[in-house]
């Protein structure tokens, strides 16, 4: 039984339930209770609660990666652009003759002159095709640079400094107006998915749902793989990689795995992310938004299963309400937090309890380890 | 003072052409000095008769007239008896233009502007009246520029000052702008010699003339077969001569944007590579020293009034500032933050990212969203040309100072007490603190060291970059990378890596364009480190590193 | 560690709990003599460095209304948000203005692709925008009208000077993006409909596999800091003489371009730079003694000698030494064309509204469409059918001030969105 539903806790499972109650109640809130109440919940609100969703399965992504295996990736906003951008191309064919030049070519392509799709665009009619790629394309990418960079025993800092880097001349490229995925701009101004009107309500509880199981499954997947052998592997990677390695463990494959399937994972937030904010450009891959994950995963507490949802949610929160209520100063403020949480709260909001319990043990036990020390 | 002139003669000698103004015997001042009022005040007919009558003369009032009128430094006063004062102004001080005596103001001054075209004729003028200056790289500016016009008014006054010439390059540029001209104006004859003599001087300036002469001449029937297939020669010639002056050009481009990087990665290359800190808020570093030139330029410009010799200054005042302040600035952030985190390196990035972020709004909030005004000092602005490649002063200083730079961190390092104790902190906190050396302290100074360089690279940038919030932004991944391409521990793989870097964006530039340029590095390198992991000089342990 | 769960998920209860709860009681109603109206720039980020001044400038003209008496007897209240430079969240700002908030109109956005980013917002809730910044055109969305210059109302009329003045020689630079791209098409298109050569348009140029010429220009990433090559190629290429630069580099790039420019001993007699993104704020940062004479395109200068320019820039002045706003910069403040078409955009809908007689945004836009004009501190504007403006074009050059003098003005031109493959070849 706990194999295939593997909860450590009473708690876990209550959390779990609380979030499950929440991803329903919310399109409920939205569809059934009249608007003007004061429990309805506006479309508006539910596409920001969608996309935190959103974030929260790309931190849980890296968490993935950096809390159990060790490895920090700077770059995984990358493939969270990827799969954005792999579904935005089905999004953007999907617009038909809908667009500004009534074309059939997306209307960025009739802009700079295209006569014609070009052929990788193709295959992106079908929606099988485009799903696919969303796993594909940031799986295969990660996989060839895993690869090279776990074979050639890159780790530590480099590989954090590598990702960074590749996740900017990615972004570089994809600035480039010719590189037919349309420049700075990027893909907007979408108008079906799966031939519903992505502006309807309906639409935006569909997947704010989608993203809600999303979470729940991807939290299920990892919970499993920790409690696997392969998980035990993972863990002991990030302990102390030589001692596997000369256990006998091939790393580097274990690793490239990790990889490609934490890659996967976030491209799949990346699609599902699309469509409920309306916009998909080269901004996504900048390394500051790299580097906001890693924010997201620390102040929520890395190598903890819930740390990261809990981190991506708060400091999202925490920025659209200061971007708000103090935009001048609201950079301040997030800085101020992420210097807190590093120096006082090493593992997060989801270690604080324990910190404080510490605390106060240390603090009760104080008269008996003083002279301890003093001996020592 | 001693060893800045040591350091830079060149910059002290167009330091002092431009202020001391070698007179020039042959012309007659009141003269000159009345028709520039003339030109004040004139209509568009009397300006052009007494443009005209201008070419005549050549005084070194005329040009000092034409930097002012452009500058908006003329000014018309209104005297108590009814007549209006032409008056010029230079850093502070009004004098009269008619006499040239010290005026001081009392009426109500307005400034005299010149139109487009005026300002046009009169730089034509300036050049004209350059060919007889004293100072060679002006002379050898205005004939090029003055054959580049091609116009047949000029030809007879290169002509006559072409024999006066005694110095090799100015004949040549005296020649050249002869031919010049005289591809478009001169007989068949001249013609001619003129197509023989630009490709004997493989002249650069000349290709585009000659290109419209073989357009000109393939589409006329008339046209002389002899004089095309000559060109043509000639053509080729410059083209295979022009392919190795970009070359070259390439070649100070690189080592000048290479020097940029080393500017920029130095300091990191001390508190990651050194200390292994990953200090995102390196860039914020950069800025805390341009905007320390910034104020320090406020504060001169105030004190003695922008263009004046002691405005000059500014810069090289203020570059120990910029790196006393990025230092403390550095101290503080490792008392304050890193000191805590030395055991977790991976978090030092987190914290100095938020620190990073603070720093940025700070800089917003206190000088404005906006970027700052930065202007180079005289002696800094301008270039130096040689043989079809220019490379400016500023480029010029920066190479030198990198050089300056690793030299110096070079010494500290290696000839110090201090530095000793940097590189045993370096292998072995733990032990060298064991052995007494003060670790707290040395990590404190190290990191001070690394950020003070920081604050210098700020410094330059804000001579031939932006000064402004995200300044450093620019530059901070682009360091990480040539920091971790030279090998992390090792500071002259740093120096190699980013002189190398710039080479390669550099000579890609031209094939690629800037940005696919700038992508290509990027994969180079991700590739290249695949292959070597450790950078370019790895540090050798035996040690595993878990 | 069965301790630390316990405790970590009765924080997870507790933070959802609490989530839920802000977001039941979020909604909120203004009061009845107030009018919402939405401030949406980045002031934060990459273009806070431009858009904060039009925030500023913005806060003003509502104090200014609201002194005056309001509209429709309604004062203004300004409901600011910052879109960070971060394009989706100006998407998820401007969901929030108009549906939390219920903001009757709002004034923002810079890059064309902030403008991307919300358009569909707007389409989807009907609301109304209003966009003040010089764009590539191609666009007229229902829901947004363009206060901002077209293509027309700045590169025509200032390649028109040059062609007038004898420029022959034209290099096209820009960064990598939709208005520079746009922009160079047109001008090249408009260039050898002109009858200027080819080769005498610098800065290279791509073709499609039909050998038609999709761009045009030389190209640099944003941000770009070594402009060392591309200023040694204009060199060579104005070495001839006659030849001007058509400058579409966006924001602070332009910083170092323009010094390694003069640095290259490079003037503007020699070869003058005209830009279209650089006003007088943009040239707070450049060192303006080096860059005398090169020239600018906008429908409005600060050096405009008219009453009603200057009752404006009094206005602002006496505004921002009073200011308690956090973040506003007081001292040296200019003020520059994308400021006036936001504060135009202002009185045009105050115009609007008074004139539909109603804050629905429906029949606004069709007030609008109707034709109002507004005396502006840049001449009069008068309000198009298509979403945009007629005013008048200004040339002017640089001064050592880093003030514009105009040189030249066109009047009453026709804002024109659509101009792509308008222009034939002779």
């Amino acid at each position: 039984m706990k194999r295939f539903f593997p909860i450590d806790s009473k708690s876990e499972g209550l959390t779990l339930g609380l979030i499950l109650f929440f991803v329903l109640l919310m399109p409920l809130l939205n569809g059934l209770v009249p608007d003007g109440s004061a429990f309805h919940v506006s479309s508006f609100q539910l596409s920001v609660w969608g996309k935190y969703l959103c974030y929260a399965i790309l931190a849980m992504s890296l968490n993935m990666l950096w809390g159990y295996t060790g490895l920090l990736c700077l770059g995984h906003c990358l493939f969270f652009a990827l799969g954005g951008y792999a579904f935005g191309m089905y999004l953007m064919l999907m617009i038909g003759e809908l667009g500004a030049y009534k074309s059939t070519l997306p209307d960025f392509m009739v802009f700079l002159g295209y006569n014609e799709l070009p052929l990788h665009w193709k295959p992106f009619y079908s929606p099988v095709v485009a799903v696919l790629a969303v796993f594909l394309v940031p799986g295969i990418v990660a996989f060839v640079f895993g690869l090279l960079a776990f074979r050639s025993r890159i780790k530590g800092v480099y590989f954090s400094i590598l990702t960074q880097a590749l996740t900017y001349a990615a972004a570089l490229l994809f600035f480039r107006n010719d590189f037919t995925f349309g420049g700075n701009n990027g893909f907007t101004d979408f108008k079906y998915i799966f031939g519903a009107d992505i502006r309807s309500e309906g639409t935006a509880r569909g997947l704010f749902l989608a993203s809600g199981f999303m979470l729940l499954a991807v939290y299920w997947l990892i919970a499993w793989m920790l409690q696997t052998k392969f998980g035990k592997v993972q863990k002991a990677i990030r302990d102390s990689e030589n001692r596997v390695r000369f256990s006998g463990y091939s790393t580097t494959h274990f690793k490239v795995f990790i990889f490609v399937l934490s890659a996967m994972i976030a491209g799949m937030a990346g699609a599902l992310y699309v469509p409920q904010s309306g916009i998909i450009n080269p901004g996504e891959m900048w390394p500051t938004k790299g580097l906001d994950i890693v924010v997201w995963v620390a102040v929520g507490g890395r190598g903890t299963k819930i740390g990261p949802i809990i981190g991506a949610v708060l400091v999202n929160l925490l920025k659209s309400w200061s971007t708000k209520a103090y935009p001048d100063t609201w950079l301040i403020i997030l800085g101020c937090l992420f210097v807190f949480v590093v120096l006082f709260m090493p593992n997060g909001i989801v270690g604080l309890w324990a910190q404080g319990k510490d605390l106060w043990q240390r603090r009760k036990g104080a008269g008996i380890t003083e002279p301890e020390e003093a001996a020592a | 003072m001693k060893t800045y002139t040591t350091l830079c003669p060149v910059f002290i000698l167009v330091f002092a052409s431009l202020f001391f103004v070698i007179p020039d015997a042959r012309g007659d001042e009141k003269n000159a000095r009345s028709l520039l009022v003339d030109i004040v005040n004139g209509d568009s007919v009397g300006q052009e008769a007494a443009l005209e009558a201008l070419a005549d003369e050549s005084d070194p009032v005329i040009n000092a007239f034409y930097s002012a009128f452009r500058s908006g430094n003329i000014f018309l006063m209104s005297t108590a008896d009814g007549q209006t004062q032409v008056l010029i102004k230079e850093v502070n001080d009004y004098s009269d233009l008619l006499t040239g005596e010290a005026v001081n103001p009392t009426g109500e001054l307005s400034v005299a502007r010149a139109s487009r075209g005026l300002r046009r004729d009169l730089k034509r003028l300036v050049d004209l009246l350059d060919l007889n200056s004293p100072n060679r790289s002006k002379k050898i500016a205005a004939a090029e520029k003055l054959g580049l016009s091609q116009n047949a008014d000029y030809l007879p006054e290169l002509r006559k000052r072409l024999p006066q010439q005694t110095e090799k390059s100015v004949i040549k540029a005296f020649q050249e702008g002869i031919y010049i001209t005289e591809l478009k104006v001169g007989s068949l004859e001249e013609k001619m010699r003129a197509v023989k003599g630009l490709g004997k001087m493989k002249s650069l300036p000349a290709k585009g003339f000659l290109e419209a002469l073989i357009e000109e001449s393939a589409a006329d029937e008339e046209a002389n077969r002899k004089l095309m297939v000559e060109a043509k020669n000639a053509l080729m010639m410059i083209n295979s001569h022009q392919a190795i002056v970009e070359k070259v050009g390439t070649l100070f481009r690189g080592l000048s944007l290479g020097s940029v990087l080393l500017l920029v990665s130095y300091g990191l290359a001390i508190t990651f590579g050194q200390m292994g800190v990953i200090n995102m808020a390196h860039g914020e570093f950069i800025a805390i020293g341009g905007y320390t030139v910034y104020i320090i330029q406020n504060f001169f410009a105030n004190q003695f009034g922008v263009g004046s010799t002691g405005y000059e200054w500014y810069f090289i005042i203020s570059l120990p500032f910029a790196f006393l302040i990025a230092a403390l600035a550095g101290a503080a952030l490792e008392r304050g933050l890193v000191q805590f985190l030395y055991s977790r390196p991976l978090e030092s990035l987190l914290a100095t990212w938020g620190v990073s972020m603070i720093l940025q709004q700070i800089f917003r909030l206190q000088f404005g969203a906006a970027n700052v005004s930065v202007s180079s000092p005289e002696w800094l602005s301008g270039s130096f040309s040689a043989g079809g490649v220019s490379m400016s002063y500023s480029r010029m200083f920066l190479i030198f100072f990198a050089l300056f730079v690793v030299v110096l961190t070079y010494l500290l390092l290696n000839r110090t007490k201090w530095g000793l104790h940097v590189r045993a902190t370096t292998l072995n906190r733990q032990m060298a603190s064991n052995l007494g050396v003060p670790s707290a302290r040395v990590n404190m100074l190290t990191f001070a060291f690394g950020s003070g360089l920081a604050g210098l690279a700020g410094a330059f940038i804000s001579q031939i970059g932006n000064v402004g919030p995200s300044m450093g932004q620019t530059y901070i991944v682009d360091s990480f990378m040539v920091v971790v391409v030279g090998g992390v521990a090792n500071l002259f793989g740093s120096a190699i890596s980013s002189l190398g870097i710039g080479m390669i964006d550099q000579s890609l530039q031209p094939v690629l364009g800037p940005v696919m340029g700038k992508i290509s590095v990027l994969f180079a390198i991700i590739l290249f480190l695949q292959f070597r992991p450790g950078g370019l000089f790895p540090s050798r342990s035996r040690s595993l590193d878990d | 560690m069965k301790l630390f769960t316990i405790a970590a998920s009765k924080m997870r209860s507790l933070v959802i709990g609490a989530a839920c709860l802000a977001i039941s009681g979020s909604v909120s109603f203004g009061e009845e003599d107030t009018v919402k109206v939405g401030v949406l720039h980045s002031l934060s980020g990459t273009m806070a460095i431009s858009e904060t001044s039009l925030r500023d400038v913005l806060l003003f003209t509502f104090d200014e209304i609201n002194e005056a008496g309001g509209v429709l007897g309604k004062k203004i209240e300004p409901v600011v948000v910052d879109g960070a430079s971060d394009w989706p969240l100006f998407a998820e700002k401007a969901e929030q203005l108009l549906v939390q908030d219920k903001t009757a109109v709002t004034f923002g956005c810079w890059t064309s692709v902030s403008r991307k980013s919300v358009l569909p917002v707007y389409e989807k809730y009907k609301g109304l925008l209003f966009y003040p910044v010089q764009y590539e055109g191609e666009e007229m969305s229902p829901n947004i009208f363009y206060t901002a210059e077209a293509v027309n109302q700045q590169a025509i009329p200032a390649v028109d000077y040059l062609l007038e003045e004898g420029y022959k020689k034209f290099y096209l630079i820009g960064t990598d993006y939709v208005y520079p791209q746009t922009t160079n098409l047109v001008l090249f298109e408009y260039l050898k409909s002109k009858g200027v050569p080819v080769e005498s348009i610098g800065g290279g140029l791509r073709e499609d596999a039909e050998g038609n010429v999709i761009s045009a220009g030389n190209y640099t990433p944003f941000g770009h800091s070594d402009f060392q090559q591309i200023v040694a190629e204009i060199k060579a290429f104005s070495a001839s003489g006659d030849a001007c630069v058509i400058n579409t580099i966006n924001g602070d790039a332009n910083v170092p371009f323009f010094k390694e420019f003069a640095a290259s001993g490079l003037t503007s007699e020699d070869c003058p730079v005209v830009s279209f993104s650089l006003s007088e704020d943009e040239f707070r940062s450049l060192p303006a003694k080096d860059l005398i004479g090169h020239l600018g395109c906008w429908t409005y200068f600060m050096s405009i000698d008219t009453p009603a320019n200057k009752k404006f820039i009094d206005g602002f002045q006496e505004w921002l030494s009073k200011t308690e706003v956090t973040g506003v910069v007081k001292d040296d403040r200019v003020t520059c064309s994308p400021m006036v078409l936001s504060y135009n955009g202002v009185y045009l809908w105050k115009a609007a509204v008074e004139k539909a007689e109603s804050f629905d945004p429906e029949k606004v836009m069709a007030a609008l469409k109707s034709g109002i004009s507004f005396d502006g501190p840049g001449g009069t504007v008068t309000s198009q059918e298509n979403h945009h403006l007629t005013k008048t074009v200004y040339i002017g050059e640089t001064l050592e001030t880093g003030q514009f003098s105009i040189i030249k003005s066109f009047d009453d031109v026709v804002g024109e969105p659509f101009l792509k493959g308008t222009f034939m070849p002779k």
